[in-house]
C-alpha cells in the first residue's frame, strides 16, 4: 500500500444491496461523510427498487406485465436513458447483448444446479429479441408476451457512478465507491496517489492477479468464478448468448478500466459474450485497459504484468 | 464476429450513449485537462460624436495579450496562472466647460498617451471539480502610476443534493502617483483600500436547469477620485472631488439551462447593484451556447445595462453652494447601453480557436427612465478577440 501521507480520516462503510456485498471508502470531514455515505445507500437502494428484476413492484416488473398486456409503456428520462444504452450495445455485439434476454436468464437458475431442457430453452428463445421490441423515446412496446428484462451488465455500473456521484455532491472528493466488484472512484486520495484495485484471481479465495491504479473512472469485472455451476464436468457461466440460448464458454473474468464504471462495466460484458478470441481481439481493439483470466488462471491484457 | 463490428468506432459508440447516463464522467475528465491558452483583445473607443468639444477626439484604443496556463496539480488541487500584457493609448475626456447656452463642451485631454499595465494573477484550487471546493487568489497589476495588489479566497459547498452555498472575500490596496504631478498640480501620491464579501446559493432546479442568486457587499476607503480629471465648477477649474468613501451592494440572479443533451444551453443573468454615491445600475444579460457538428461552438450574446447617475455628478457646476464634491466623469453620470457579442470556437485535435466581436453602444436616452444631466463624454466601444488554446493531457 502507499503510505499514508497528509491524509484525511479514512472512513469504510460497508452494506448490501443488490445482491451483493458493498463498500464505500471515503476521505473527509466526519459530516460530510455521514451525509455521502446515506445519499449513495439511498441512490443504489433506488435504483435496485428501479430495476431489480427479482422485485414484484419494480418498473422491470410493471415492464413485463406491458409485455404480456400487449400494450405500451411511456418510460421516465432516466430509463429511457438506459434503454438506448442498451440499444447501443445490442448494435455493437451484433445481438449478443440484449436486455431482453430475462426469459433465459431465469431459466438458467445457476442456483438450482441443472440445465434445462432444450425445449425449455427454444421456448425461452422464443420470448427474447430486442430488435422485435418497438422503442422510440420515450415508448417501449414490448411486443412479445412473455417478454422480460434483464439490466444485469448496466444498472450495478450505473449505480456505482450514481452513488460516486452523490458523494462528490455531498461535498465528498476523495474515495471509491465498491458495489460487489464493480468500482467508480470518487476522486483520488486527498494527497492525490490514486486508490489500489486488486483483481482476484478466479477460483483462489486469496490473493490478487493483478492490481491497478484507480484516481478516476471506474474500474468493472464480468466473470463467472461467483456464480458458476459444473455440470458432468462442464461449466457454465451466468452469461447467456441470446442467440444459442446457452451460456458462453468464455473467459474466468473480464475486467476493464474506463472514464465510468458504466462504460468499463459493458466493455467487460462484451468482452466476455465475444468470447475468448474475438473478446480478446475487440478489447485489444477497443483502447481501454483490461485484463482477461482465462480458466487456467493464465492472464492477458494491458493491465497483465 | 467483430470483423463485422466497427472496432475503432466500438468505444466512442459506448462513450457517447453513456454521456447522457453519466455526463459526470465526461466533465471529470474535461476538467482537469491541463491547458496552455493565449488570447489577444483590440479594444477600440468610437472617437468623440459629433458637436462641440476640445482637444483629440481619438479616444482610448487598449491591444492586450493574455497568457494563462492552467493545470491539476495533485489530485483534485488545480492551479492557474495568468500573465496579461496591456497597451493603451488615445486620449481621455478631461472636463467639461460650460458653453453658450450651458452647453456642455468636452475638454479632451491634450497629449496622446501611450502607456503599459502588466498583470500577474493565480488561483489554487482544491477540491477542483467538485462541488465542495476552495480557491485561493492573488494579483499583482503594475503601471507607470499605478500598482494595485489583490488577494481572495472563495469556498462551494454543498448544503444537499439540490443546493450549493457559496461564500467569500477579497481586499486589494492600490496606489496611485500620478505623472506630471507638479506640472498640473495632482495630488503627488493617494491610496485606496477595496474589501469585498459575497455569498450566494445556486439551486438545481431539475437535471437541465439550475439557478443562482447572490449578494456582494463592497467598501471603498482612501483616495477615489480621478487625479487625471477636472470639473468646471462656477466657472473655476478645480481637481475632481469624489468622497473618500464608498459602500455598495449588489444583488444577482442567474439562471443556466440546458437543451437537447448539452448540445445547446441558455444563460439569463441579471444584476442590481446600488452605491452610496446614489449609482443605481441594472444589467441584464442572455447567452445561447450552441454546439454544432464538427467541433464548432458559437455564443451569441446580449446585454442591457442601465445606470443613475452619483448625487455629485454634472457635467459642471454654476454654483458650488454647499456642496464639497464634484465631478463631471461620463462613468458617473446617467446612461444606458446596449452590447452584443459574438464568439465562435472550433476544435481541432488538441487545438482550440476562438474569434469573436463585441459591439458596445451607450447614449443617455437609453437609461431606465430616460436621460437626466447631459454626458457629453459617453462612450461606445468595438472589441475584437482571438485566443488560441492547447490541451496538454
Amino acid at each position: 500500500m502507499t503510505p499514508a501521507r497528509e491524509r484525511l480520516d479514512l472512513h469504510l462503510v460497508r452494506f448490501n444491496a443488490m445482491g451483493c456485498p458493498c463498500a464505500l471508502q471515503l476521505e473527509g470531514e466526519a459530516d460530510a461523510i455521514a451525509r455521502a455515505a446515506a445519499a449513495a445507500q439511498s441512490e443504489v437502494a433506488r435504483l435496485d427498487a428501479k430495476y431489480s428484476h427479482y422485485r414484484d413492484d419494480s418498473l422491470v416488473a410493471r415492464i413485463g406485465a406491458v409485455a404480456d398486456a400487449g400494450a405500451s409503456i411511456d418510460v421516465d428520462d432516466e430509463t429511457a436513458d438506459l434503454l438506448d444504452f442498451a440499444a447501443t450495445l445490442h448494435a455493437q455485439s451484433d445481438g449478443r447483448f440484449d436486455i431482453t434476454a430475462g426469459a433465459l436468464t431465469k431459466l438458467w437458475d445457476l442456483q438450482s444446479g441443472r440445465v434445462p431442457g432444450g425445449d425449455a430453452i427454444d421456448r425461452a428463445r422464443a420470448r427474447v429479441g430486442w430488435d422485435r421490441v418497438g422503442w422510440r423515446r420515450p415508448t417501449l412496446t414490448p411486443n412479445v408476451p412473455g417478454l422480460r428484462l434483464d439490466l444485469g451488465g448496466v444498472v450495478k455500473e450505473y449505480a456505482a457512478d450514481r452513488a460516486a456521484l452523490a458523494c462528490r455532491k455531498a461535498g465528498i472528493a476523495h474515495g471509491v465507491v465498491d458495489l460487489g466488484g464493480d468500482l467508480a472512484a470518487i476522486g483520488a486520495h486527498a494527497d492525490g496517489t490514486p486508490w489500489r484495485a486488486g483483481i482476484r484471481a478466479p477460483r483462489a479465495a486469496d490473493g490478487a492477479i493483478a492490481q491497478i491504479e484507480l484516481a478516476r473512472g471506474g474500474l468493472a469485472t464480468s466473470g463467472d468464478y461467483e456464480r458458476v455451476m459444473i455440470v458432468d464436468g462442464r461449466r457454465y457461466s451466468h452469461i447467456v448468448d441470446p442467440r444459442s440460448g446457452y451460456p458462453v464458454e468464455s473467459f474466468a473474468s473480464v475486467s476493464v478500466a474506463a472514464d465510468s464504471c458504466l462504460v468499463a462495466g459493458a466493455a467487460a460484458t462484451l468482452g466476455m459474450l465475444l468470447g475468448l478470441d474475438a473478446g480478446y481481439e475487440w478489447l485489444c481493439a477497443l483502447g481501454l485497459p483490461f485484463l482477461c483470466i482465462d480458466a487456467q488462471g493464465g492472464a492477458r491484457g494491458t493491465l497483465a504484468r | 464476429m467483430p470483423a463485422r463490428m466497427q472496432i475503432s468506432a466500438s468505444l466512442a459508440a459506448l462513450m457517447s450513449a453513456a454521456a447522457a447516463l453519466v455526463p459526470e464522467a465526461q466533465a471529470q475528465t474535461t476538467e482537469s485537462d491541463a491547458r496552455v491558452s493565449y488570447r489577444f483583445n483590440d479594444y477600440s473607443e468610437d472617437a468623440l460624436a459629433p458637436g462641440p468639444f476640445f482637444g483629440d477626439a481619438e479616444r482610448y484604443r487598449v491591444l492586450s495579450q493574455q497568457f494563462e496556463l492552467s493545470t491539476p496539480v495533485a489530485g483534485d488541487r488545480a492551479l492557474d496562472v495568468t500573465a496579461t500584457h496591456e497597451i493603451m493609448s488615445g486620449s481621455s475626456p478631461w472636463y467639461v466647460v460650460r458653453g453658450a447656452g450651458n452647453r456642455p463642451i468636452q475638454v479632451m485631454s491634450g497629449a496622446t498617451i501611450r502607456e503599459h499595465r502588466n498583470e500577474v494573477r493565480a488561483a489554487f484550487t482544491q477540491g477542483a471539480g467538485t462541488t465542495s471546493s476552495t480557491t485561493w487568489n492573488a494579483s499583482y497589476s503594475i503601471e507607470r502610476d499605478y500598482r494595485a495588489l489583490a488577494l481572495g479566497v472563495e469556498r462551494s459547498m454543498p448544503l444537499s443534493e439540490a443546493l450549493t452555498l457559496g461564500v467569500g472575500g477579497s481586499f486589494s490596496h492600490d496606489r496611485i502617483t500620478p505623472v506630471d504631478a507638479q506640472l498640473f498640480d495632482r495630488i503627488e501620491h493617494a491610496s485606496k483600500n477595496t474589501a469585498s464579501l459575497f455569498g450566494s446559493l445556486a439551486f438545481v432546479l431539475d437535471r437541465n436547469s439550475v439557478l443562482q442568486t447572490g449578494l456582494q457587499l463592497n467598501a471603498e476607503h482612501g483616495y477615489l477620485s480621478d487625479p487625471y480629471k477636472l470639473v468646471d465648477v462656477g466657472d473655476a477649474i478645480v481637481d475632481d472631488t469624489r468622497p473618500d468613501r464608498r459602500g455598495a451592494a449588489a444583488w444577482l440572479v442567474r439562471y443556466r439551462r440546458a437543451f437537447g443533451a448539452d448540445s445547446a444551453a441558455l444563460h439569463l443573468d441579471y444584476r442590481y447593484a446600488q452605491d452610496s454615491w446614489g449609482v443605481v445600475s441594472h444589467t441584464l444579460e442572455a447567452a445561447w451556447y450552441q454546439a454544432l457538428p464538427r467541433q464548432w461552438r458559437i455564443v451569441p450574446s446580449l446585454r442591457y445595462y442601465s445606470q443613475q447617475q452619483a448625487r455629485f455628478y454634472a457635467p459642471f457646476f454654476l454654483d458650488p453652494g454647499a456642496h464639497n464634491t464634484f465631478s463631471s466623469d461620463y462613468r458617473l453620470g446617467t446612461f444606458g447601453a446596449l452590447s452584443a457579442t459574438i464568439d465562435a470556437r472550433k476544435r481541432l485535435g488538441r487545438w482550440e480557436f476562438s474569434a469573436g466581436v463585441e459591439r458596445y453602444h451607450a447614449a443617455t436616452g437609453y437609461a431606465i427612465g430616460g436621460s437626466d444631466a447631459p454626458v457629453p463624454g459617453v462612450v461606445s466601444y468595438t472589441r475584437a478577440f482571438i485566443g488560441l488554446d492547447y490541451l496538454l493531457q
